[in-house]
């Protein structure tokens, strides 16, 4: 990063503390919403007695279950969708209805059917999952130039070398874009899961927080959430940068 | 595989149009070319020429009639045929360096990673990119990715080339260069080649022979030559020239016939 590009960027997050600093006290009632400082000291001690890292863990355990879960899922149905007609004709109006159904709207639903333990919050990250890596898989297979097929064909490969040797790797980029996504759409929902129905996790926390009338604690959790996004998307593209670059070489860099 | 000649016989295709009605594309083509030879379809644009080499590669079916190899029928692609595509960007395979690129054929077809590393080293080397097989094709400029096709494709060790106007994408300076260098290639493998192009100076710079076809839609052949011009082939040689104006009197009317309609 250029030394120009560094200030500017480091000043937008001193001016971000600023206005937080400022309004707290003058606009809003500095009890509810609280200074950054408190916020800071309030972290410091959860982050010592373990608290942050038990809610910070509950959140990721159930990310890391139900995206995994989600994302073969959603790969396996983007490439039924776009090889098997039968499957097209099946699976597309109700995905197509699905999408305009947000994650969050389907939690009560969820707790219905799964109840208020682990399943439930499960079945809302693989939902929020799974459509945003239907679709892209689905472009991704569907937009595999014929020549490259037609290439291999005339070199010897067979319909499934054609799949995993050829069109796999031509849908990667569009895949892994809605890998990404998903990953964020998975936090999304989780938290908003915790919210509604759980004793742990870090949307129970914000939720809880609040409920209990310690604002600090609920910017504490809300700036983990953010954290924990943050670094998950890095690693996501960090490993993405490691293990599949070659794939990403039809494309302009995965940023 | 041993055979004589490639023959199309009555080969007719048609398209359905969006419009519901459908649309003549080729009608009776026949054409018979001997193993070995460098026959080269040249014809105005859009008259069939990509889908005539579709069907010889067995992309496409035929509507009417058939392409055999002696008596077997052509009923698929095949690794007895390579196409050489164009649109070299899509035809590689932008995950795999030069080198991998080349061995795909020989992996398909099971050979042992010395063997293929053999094909690799000999192939790169006639196409004069033995020191660039680390590279992607992103690194690569037109002309040497059309170079690794070629490669890719000799690797794969087919009875016939089918090349869709491999240079007519590419520079006039690289286009030059790669023409003379293909033609040489051409005389130290002696593969076949089924060569497409809408250029009459290129077609007479590398054929034995040459089909002109007639204008879309139905299009056919119009006459078909054998080139026996001396050799080094070069514009300045008079029977070149006459050639050449021969050859563009046929195209001419066929572009007219076709504005005429």
């Amino acid at each position: 990063m250029n030394p120009r590009k560094f200030f500017w960027r480091v000043l937008s997050v001193v001016v971000a503390f600023a206005l937080w600093w400022l309004s707290s006290g003058t606009i809003f009632n500095p009890i509810l919403v609280p200074a950054p400082h408190k916020v800071a000291v309030n972290l410091w001690e959860m982050t010592a007695d373990g608290e942050i890292l038990f809610h910070a863990w509950a959140s990721l355990r159930r990310v890391i279950v139900g995206y995994a879960f989600g994302s073969v899922l959603g790969i396996l149905t983007g490439v039924a969708v776009a090889r098997i007609r039968i499957a097209e004709d099946m699976l597309e109006p109700p995905l197509q209805f699905m999408r305009n159904i947000t994650p969050v709207a389907i939690i009560p639903l969820a707790v219905n059917a799964f109840g208020l333990d682990e399943p439930s919050k499960y079945f809302v990250i693989i939902y929020s999952t799974i459509i945003p890596v239907v679709f892209n898989t689905a472009a991704g297979v569907a937009s595999t130039p014929q020549i490259r097929v037609r290439a291999a064909m005339c070199l010897g490969a067979g319909r499934w070398e054609i799949f995993l040797r050829v069109v796999l790797p031509s849908a990667w980029p569009f895949i892994l874009t809605g890998l990404r996504v998903a990953l964020g759409f998975a936090f999304m929902g989780v938290v908003a899961a915790e919210m509604i129905a759980a004793e742990s996790g870090v949307g129970y926390l914000i939720m809880q927080s609040r409920n209990m009338l310690l604002p600090e604690q609920m910017f504490s959790g809300l700036f983990l959430l953010g954290l924990i996004g943050l670094v998950t998307d890095r690693a996501f593209q960090f490993t993405i940068g490691r293990l599949m670059r070659r794939y990403m070489l039809q494309t302009a860099a995965f940023d | 595989m041993n055979w004589r000649v490639l023959r199309l016989e009555g080969v007719g295709k048609d398209f359905d149009r969006a419009d519901g009605g459908v649309a003549q594309v080729l009608r009776d083509v026949t054409l018979s070319v001997e193993r070995g030879s460098f026959f080269t379809l040249l014809g105005p644009s859009g008259c069939g020429k990509s889908t005539l080499l579709n069907i010889v590669a067995g992309f496409e079916e035929t509507t009417t009639g058939g392409v055999s190899l002696d008596d077997m029928t052509v009923t698929g692609p095949g690794t007895d045929r390579t196409v050489i595509f164009q649109d070299v960007s899509n035809a590689l395979f932008p995950w795999m360096n030069a080198r991998e690129n080349v061995e795909f054929g020989p992996k398909m077809a099971r050979l042992s990673a010395q063997v293929r590393k053999e094909r690799a080293d000999r192939y790169l080397r006639l196409v004069g990119l033995d020191a660039d097989g680390g590279k992607f094709p992103f690194e690569l400029s037109g002309g040497m990715k059309q170079r690794i096709q070629i490669a890719r494709a000799l690797a794969n060790d087919p009875d016939i080339l089918l090349m869709d106007e491999p240079f007519a994408a590419l520079d006039a300076i690289t286009k030059k260069h790669l023409q003379v260098e293909f033609r040489k290639i051409w005389d130290e493998t002696g593969k076949t080649i089924f060569y497409i192009t809408h250029d009459i100076f290129e077609a007479l710079l590398l054929s034995t022979h040459l089909a002109v076809m007639t204008a879309g839609p139905e299009a056919g052949i119009k006459e078909v030559f054998r080139i026996d011009l001396e050799e080094p082939r070069s514009p300045s040689n008079p029977d070149f020239a006459a050639m050449f104006s021969r050859v563009e009197s046929l195209i001419d009317e066929e572009v007219q016939r076709m504005r005429a309609r």
